[in-house]
């Protein structure tokens, strides 16, 4: 494996493990602020902030 | 460059979290950029009917604060002088909005003022239902007043309780809601003129006209 496929591993290993937080935070409802689904979805894609705009599922 | 086993996950990793960003935009369903969309994409495989979650944008307005406590349930015991109906009403109002839940027929009477405003000659003496206004507002409760047509009042109050009087009735009546088309009623003499806790449109206008007294913010 060449130093690039191993960099680009490890960034697709740390974008997984973003991935599996924000979708436990859907299953538990929290889409917005801490630990939530938009949280980890700027920690997968930093560029996305500001661009997003949120309409999560209602719970009411 | 990668190599193409790296490549393929890259572009797997990327519309996983277009899909991720698609469910936080609430865009579940249809054509991309939607959740179904981009899960189609990484697997075309797969056939499913996309069902979307009630979203957050589909959610009716919070209540106004002061129906936070409403309940048009609140119980309507039958009257027990002739010419209290008035005095029942308002007092099943502040009831109802849980202004004061130990008013009932005496302290509706007194809160509106006997014999100056409320008395058996008369009950209640200005018919339009200024008094009854005049006494929600001390609770600090706003409220309008209007002799309206059925239309009118079916709209207000299917969105805010209140009282009403019909001219040719000579009866006020609670009024805690609609109930399909008709006007749910809570009347302290059931089965008055043949009205018990409905109120249609023909006996609304055989019974009119309606002095109507709604609670506002």
């Amino acid at each position: 494996m060449t130093d690039e496929d191993q960099a680009a591993l490890t960034q697709l290993q740390t974008q997984q493990m973003y991935l599996t937080r924000a979708m436990k935070a859907a299953c538990e409802g929290r889409w917005q602020g801490e630990d939530s689904v938009e949280a980890w979805l700027y920690a997968i894609d930093p560029s996305l902030q500001g661009q997003v705009t949120a309409n999560p599922p209602s719970y009411g | 460059m990668v190599s193409p086993e790296i490549a393929q996950l890259q572009d797997q990793q990327a519309l996983l979290t277009q899909a991720l960003r698609s469910m936080l935009e609430g865009t579940w369903c249809g054509a991309p950029p939607s959740t179904e969309a981009f899960v189609l994409a990484l697997d075309p495989t797969l056939s499913f009917t996309c069902n979307p979650p009630t979203l957050a944008s589909d959610a009716p307005p919070a209540p106004p604060n002061y129906l936070a406590r409403y309940d048009p349930s609140t119980d309507m015991p039958r009257q027990q002088a002739s010419w209290s109906c008035s005095a029942c009403a308002l007092a099943w109002l502040l009831r109802a909005l849980g202004l004061n839940s130990d008013c009932y027929e005496q302290c509706g009477i007194n809160e509106i003022g006997y014999p100056n405003n409320i008395n058996p000659t008369y009950g209640l003496m200005d018919g339009s239902g200024a008094q009854l206004q005049r006494v929600l507002y001390e609770y600090n409760q706003n409220s309008e007043q209007a002799w309206l047509s059925y239309d009118s009042a079916w709209s207000i109050y299917s969105q805010t309780p209140g009282v009403m009087s019909g001219g040719a009735w000579y009866h006020w009546v609670g009024v805690r809601g609609t109930s399909d088309g008709n006007l749910w009623v809570a009347n302290s003499a059931p089965g008055y003129d043949g009205v018990w806790d409905i109120l249609t449109r023909a006996q609304f206008n055989a019974l009119g006209p309606f002095s109507c007294v709604w609670t506002t913010a």
